[in-house]
């Protein structure tokens, strides 16, 4: 079994823990988010520190900094994705261009992972209200 | 005369849809741009309404190509959230069934590579080899694409003593034509003229943009799962981590070559060694407590991640598929930088695109 280790952190740490694994020259696996059954953000930040995932993890907050002037776009992509799957903004990453969501998604409600299926298919549809 | 030239994303040179666009100056691009999401289909989405051995079923549909591979990481995932101990015959079957879909995979990718750069006749020759992997697939699983061969605690079919013989025959034959086709690839000219020089990604860049699989090995960057973080029984098996220095395509034709031999050292040694005893922990549907772990795979075309999260419920709070292409893609553009437009195809071909694991 890989090893995982979580650790919770507050915002103000993302971008100093970011830059401190810059550093050491360890590699960001992943970004990961999903939101809580109370529609807060839950937002992982996977470092490959050895053979263990370090997941550097924020709770509860919907707005965050970017760390994509530090990891380039190892993620800036993951920003952007998780940006347009569901209501959490990276302050700081560069979102005038969408990445997986047609443009009309785009309008602050078209992130799916958090809308449910029969508003989604009225939406593709063209038939929402 | 400056010039924007779009590709894609609808084109007959690409086989799945992903558009980019080429700001070019004459024939050579100064600077080019990525668009990706033509594909998507919402799976992590479906994922968070299915059980767990439906959700199974649909990641092995993520892709065409590195369907096991998917299977295999979603599953250690659930099995790393229950502490599931799962039987070495059946961690000794994912590995095998894993190796021989690298094989194929790899065999795809020079295939095309060849197709591209106009060499058809050693394209044709490298498919003629790839079917013989398929065929052994297909007496392995039933199937030629969805193996179908792994299931939650274990593998979901067993390996007959006969197919054991017939994959290590199998092995021998195309490891024979493997030894030709590596010394023309190596030495031929019309490979070396397209490819040499072509389609440069430094080790820098790299690194800087998050490479992975044979992407950055072929950027002189070390990095492979099955030896960095070992998982399933890989640490049970003597291979190497192939890199080779030159950064450019020929480069990642040569990095394909050399690790299908430690793809069939793998495999000779998983089945001249196959563990007795059961290949999976039952096949009801798992109970799976709360709880989150991430798991990386080696997948042919890289590291494969895998994030899901359990409340105690019969379905997936979330799945989070994250694939190789998804980490190679960002690289496209600084490789098309200062390349020709002829070449445009090529470069983007050379990462081994698969648009349809990315968009999932």
């Amino acid at each position: 079994m890989q090893e995982y280790n979580k650790i919770p952190i507050k915002k103000d740490e993302v971008v100093p823990v970011a830059e401190q694994m810059r550093a050491k020259g360890i590699a960001l696996a992943m970004i990961h988010a999903y939101l809580d059954e109370n529609g807060r953000g839950c937002v992982s930040y996977e470092y490959e520190v050895g053979p263990a995932i370090m997941s550097y993890t924020v709770e509860g907050e919907n707005v965050l900094p970017s760390i994509s002037h530090i990891y380039d776009l190892a993620a800036q992509w993951p920003e952007r994705e998780i940006m347009e799957l569901m209501d959490i903004v990276f302050e700081g990453c560069d979102t005038s261009q969408r990445l997986f969501m047609p443009d009309s998604m785009m309008e602050g409600q078209g992130q799916i992972l958090v809308t449910p299926m029969d508003k989604l298919i009225k939406k593709v549809k063209g038939e929402e209200e | 005369m400056s010039y924007i030239v779009p590709i894609g994303p609808y084109h007959p040179a690409l086989e799945e849809p992903v558009h980019a666009r080429l700001y070019t100056e004459g024939e050579e691009i100064k600077k080019a741009e990525v668009f990706i999401g033509y594909n998507h289909r919402g799976i992590e989405k479906l994922a968070q309404q299915k059980n767990f051995i439906q959700t199974l079923v649909m990641v092995e549909r993520v892709c065409g190509i590195c369907s096991h591979s998917h299977a295999f990481a979603y599953a250690m995932a659930l099995e790393s959230i229950a502490k599931m101990n799962v039987p070495k015959r059946g961690q000794y079957i994912r590995v095998i069934t894993a190796e021989l879909e690298r094989l194929h995979s790899h065999y795809l990718w020079l295939g095309i590579a060849l197709h591209i750069i106009g060499h058809d006749s050693l394209f044709m020759h490298t498919w003629d080899d790839r079917e013989a992997i398929m065929d052994i697939l297909e007496e392995l699983s039933g199937n030629r694409v969805n193996y179908g061969m792994v299931t939650i605690g274990g593998a979901r079919r067993d390996i007959s003593d006969e197919t054991r013989k017939n994959i290590l025959g199998m092995l021998d034959k195309i490891e024979e034509s493997m030894n030709r086709l590596t010394d023309i690839l190596l030495s031929d000219k019309t490979v070396a003229l397209r490819t040499q020089g072509v389609g440069v990604l430094t080790t820098e860049d790299a690194i800087r943009i998050g490479a992975v699989g044979p992407q950055a090995r072929a950027s002189n960057v070390p990095v492979d799962v099955r030896i960095d973080a070992p998982y399933s029984s890989y640490d049970d098996f003597e291979f190497k981590k192939v890199v080779y220095p030159s950064c450019d395509v020929f480069s990642r034709v040569v990095i394909r070559v050399l690790e299908n031999y430690e793809s069939i050292k793998i495999l000779r040694q998983a089945l001249d060694n196959l563990p007795k005893g059961p290949i999976n922990l039952g096949t009801r549907i798992p109970q799976i407590p709360a709880g989150e772990y991430m798991v990386r795979h080696e997948a042919p075309r890289g590291q494969l991640c895998y994030k899901v999260v359990t409340d105690g419920g019969e379905t997936n709070k979330r799945v989070s598929i994250h694939v190789p292409t998804f980490k190679n893609a960002p690289t496209v553009p600084t490789m098309l930088k200062g390349n020709s437009i002829a070449d445009a195809g090529l470069i983007i071909a050379s990462i081994d695109p698969c648009f349809s694991c990315m968009d999932r």
